[in-house]
């Protein structure tokens, strides 16, 4: 079978399901008696080894059987979960991520076989006789079982009755009585689809039309929705109500292609009804060891409890409790939101051009009814632009989640590297960035966790000199701040020893002695941003080769973002990372400074002043005013820019006043223009980087360009 | 850098003649992408002063270049026939260049008219790759990427 076609689908699955296991694993370091974790590890270790065996990556498909295996086992109780095995199986989802990673470079696995990792998953499974001889057999014999997974048989054996755990309410039960008493016949299904089939959703859609065709479906499990979803395994089940004979129900559903094998039998209530009184009912009925034949056994009590190992297919999520909320997505190609996104950015100068006609004609003095007509249409124009381009925005937002998942267990491996003990709490991941700047984020994010946990934190020896909790703390939070979104690094180690910097500083010839002593705190710090310039006393393979930083800068800025630090030596640092919600439109405020129009981005603009002359005070040979009881300085755009202002210097003053962080800004311009909705262009490669000041440009509607001034710089 | 084809006999090259004050260059037809209309250029603050400015060339955003400024030429003096010559250079992208006039397109044979520039290669001030004889008059070919880069 060409599976090629499916490379993609596979490998972003694949990517899913390790980061599950990831979080899952470290979920259960934490809790190794958690039954929810283990059936959920369960089950993406058995997603993950059906999909490599589809695809055809043997290997792999070994690997993740035998963690199947062991999880298969912990599940039973068998093997407790003891730390030396969290350190195997992370190093088994390290070489997953192995193959996934070649898999996607070059369709293939690789041939790295890790027979270490096999041979020390294999030695957890058989260390357990000690713990537990009398279960040594039983899972030998569930073992090979699951081992031929790609056979029909064990499924098909588990799948067997599993529509006798359907749990009816008494508004099904009373449907059934009286569809009974009108002399129809009630069936019990369960269907199960092959292993192969890529698209178990339309197959079992289509048995739900196959069946409704001859009756009325009244329960199925799992649910509907679920079903639609693909939320079940391999097999799920129905109760009917149908005139027709059972066998007639069920060649209607074999009919439909990629069916494996479908189990009925008719249903007795009150059997059902005895079933639930039954102790361990649930657990027992699941368990019956159904035969690959097509008929049912009788609901009765299990015949052989060996087999439950291999039969308890469906984890306690099945029951509901657990069950993660996933959402209904479409994969799309980036390109394609790319064009589309392109589409819009034309559509919205296409807009702009409309509005500066109609307000050029409407200079003209033209008819007024003609006129208030264009101008009715036009705002609809606009307002539908502006949706459209808001909702083309979100589809292109991802929660920042799918890049922090994976710093959990970053930290973990860290923290036994360094020797340090610490602890990494997270929040707001599920804070949506666009889609480009996700994945960009992830690396300088990297390089500040790493940054804390070698150079922040310190020993445990200085932690309990100073009095500080023996467990290091770190902090990821993620917020978004009107139009941004920011992201803090936050660690209670030793923060930064600004002494220790400008030392190193003059050492390398960075900074002159005299130039040290005029720095402030905040210079000195941003000293540590320069690319090779790393304070560690030694060099380890965590952090200190000088290249973290200064590479986190340039990559946040690239994405129009800013960092900050804040320090307080021997308490702690708080790096803040702030970045644009998105990056291709944005709304600005349009001003004109000496007869030029610039756009300065309304992310950034706090408020808009009308400021005499005479309020300007200067402090240290600077302007600046005092505007409700904070000192604000003053930067006049039209020296920044080398023009000259049109403006009477006697005139009121229209002041700008922006923050970056926590300082602010007043921004002096000549006149507003007003808000528009700017589509940001490059300004070309040859001049891109060249002006600090300018951070592209925009085409507004009457074809001029206008720049986008970036009030960070000037601040 | 910019070599000049090799000189076989046959080995044509075709340059578009333009003039920058008194004197013609010539610029290698392959790298021109569009010649516009001079227009309105939006200067961008903080530049070199051969860096005047972008323009909005059908929804797309050029930066432009003098090029008499950047090679130490009288300024350009703009009038009915300035045209901006719009480039595609690998390492630089899209630029637009003012020159005084477009004059027309001539096709060099590489052997018997062009002569090669016996200057340093180092030479900052050498945006000259050869001169090509044409109709008794003299075309100084110019190296773009010698034109653009930033010295």
């Amino acid at each position: 079978m060409d599976v090629s076609q499916y490379l993609e689908i596979f490998l972003d699955e694949t990517t899913e399901h390790l980061q599950n296991l990831n979080t899952q694993i470290l979920e259960l370091e934490q809790d190794p008696e958690n039954m929810d974790t283990i059936n959920e590890i369960f089950r993406a270790a058995h997603s993950l080894k059906g999909m490599a065996g589809t695809m055809g990556y043997k290997r792999m498909q070994t690997l993740t059987h035998d963690m199947e295996n062991v999880f298969s086992e912990v599940r039973n109780g068998n093997i407790k979960v003891k730390a030396n095995m969290i350190d195997i199986l992370f190093q088994c989802l390290d070489a997953l991520e192995e193959y996934t990673g070649n898999i996607r470079e070059t369709s293939d696995e690789g041939t790295n076989d890790n027979e270490p990792l096999i041979k020390q998953l294999n030695d957890i499974l058989n260390s357990k006789g000690g713990d537990n001889a009398q279960a040594a057999p039983e899972a030998s014999a569930s073992a090979p079982g699951e081992a031929s997974g790609t056979e029909n048989s064990p499924a098909g054996e588990t799948g067997g009755a599993k529509w006798q755990d359907i749990k009816l309410d008494s508004t099904d039960k009373m449907v059934i009585t009286e569809a009974q008493k009108q002399g129809k016949k009630v069936y019990g299904l369960t269907v199960k689809v092959q292993e192969t089939c890529l698209l178990k959703a339309a197959r079992a859609f289509l048995v739900f039309k196959a069946v409704e065709e001859l009756g009325e479906i009244i329960v199925s499990n799992p649910s509907a929705q679920d079903i639609e979803d693909e939320h079940f395994d391999l097999d799920f089940s129905l109760l009917v109500i149908t005139e027709a004979p059972l066998e007639k129900v069920e060649d209607a559903i074999k009919n439909v292609s990629e069916i494996d094998t479908v189990t009925g039998d008719s249903i007795d209530l009150d059997k059902i009804k005895d079933e639930e009184k039954e102790a361990p009912g649930q657990e027992g009925t699941e368990n019956a060891p159904a035969p690959a034949k097509e008929e049912a056994p009788k609901p009765s009590k299990p015949a052989k409890p060996t087999a439950a190992p291999a039969s308890e297919n469906k984890p306690a999520a099945k029951n509901g409790a657990a069950k993660p909320v996933v959402n209904r997505t479409v994969r799309v190609d980036i390109e394609k939101l790319d064009v589309l996104m392109n589409l819009v950015s034309e559509l919205i100068i296409a807009k702009n051009s409309l509005v500066a006609a109609a307000s050029a004609s409407d200079a003209m003095q033209k008819g007024p009814s003609v006129q208030s007509g264009v101008n009715e249409h036009i705002e609809y124009l606009e307002s539908v632009t502006t949706n459209l381009h808001e909702s083309v925005m979100k589809v292109r937002m991802v929660p920042i989640e799918s890049v922090v998942n994976k710093f959990p267990r970053m930290i973990r491996d860290l923290s036994k590297k360094l020797d340090k003990k610490m602890e990494l709490y997270m929040s707001g991941e599920e804070t949506e960035l666009d889609r480009t700047v996700v994945d960009e984020i992830g690396d300088p994010l990297m390089h500040l966790l790493r940054n804390s946990a070698d150079h922040g934190l310190e020993s445990a020896e200085v932690r309990a000199q100073r009095g500080k909790p023996a467990v290091g703390s770190i902090w990821l939070d993620a917020y978004q701040d009107g139009n941004n979104v920011v992201i803090e690094v936050r660690d209670d180690g030793n923060g930064i020893d600004t002494e220790a910097v400008k030392n190193k500083a003059i050492e390398r010839g960075t900074i002159t002695p005299e130039q040290a002593a005029n720095m402030s705190e905040k210079e000195i710090i941003d000293l540590l941003f320069l690319p090779s310039f790393s304070t560690a006393k030694q060099v380890t393979d965590v952090s200190g080769r000088g290249v973290g930083l200064d590479v986190v800068k340039s990559k946040i800025e690239a994405l129009s973002g800013e960092v900050e630090v804040h320090s307080t030596l021997g308490e702690g640092s708080t790096w803040t990372i702030r970045l644009p919600l998105t990056l291709a439109i944005i709304q600005a405020l349009m001003v004109v400074v000496g007869g030029e129009k610039y756009a300065i981005s309304l992310g950034s603009i706090q408020t808009i002043e009308d400021i005499s002359p005479d309020e300007i005070k200067l402090v240290q040979n600077k302007e600046v005013i005092h505007l409700r009881g904070n000192v604000i300085p003053i930067i006049r755009l039209d020296k920044e820019l080398d023009v000259v202002s049109s403006k009477n210097p006697e005139d009121n003053m229209v002041v700008i006043i922006a923050k970056k962080g926590d300082r602010t800004a007043g921004f002096v311009v000549d006149e507003l223009l007003g808000q528009q909705e700017i589509v940001i262009k490059s300004m070309g490669k040859y001049i891109d980087n060249k002006c600090k000041l300018i951070s592209g440009a925009t085409i507004l509607g009457d074809g001029e360009v206008a720049l986008i001034l970036d009030a960070n710089v000037l601040i | 850098m910019e070599e000049l084809k090799v000189m076989e006999e046959g080995t044509t090259t075709q340059y578009i003649v333009i003039r920058l004050g008194q004197e013609q260059f010539g610029i290698d037809i392959q790298y021109i992408d569009n010649i516009v209309r001079m227009q309105h250029i939006t200067r961008v603050p903080k530049l070199a002063p051969y860096l005047k400015g972008v323009i909005n060339l059908r929804g797309e955003v050029i930066p432009i270049m003098s090029i008499c400024l950047k090679m130490g030429l009288a300024p350009d003096e703009e009038s009915k026939a300035t045209r901006i010559i719009i480039v595609k250079l690998e390492q630089y992208g899209t630029i637009g260049m003012m020159v005084d006039e477009v004059k027309e397109v001539v096709t060099l044979n590489m052997a018997s008219q062009v002569e090669k520039m016996a200057y340093d290669k180092d030479d900052k001030n050498n945006f000259i790759l050869g001169v090509g004889k044409y109709e008794g008059g003299l075309i100084s070919l110019l190296d773009l990427n010698a034109v653009v880069q930033e010295k």
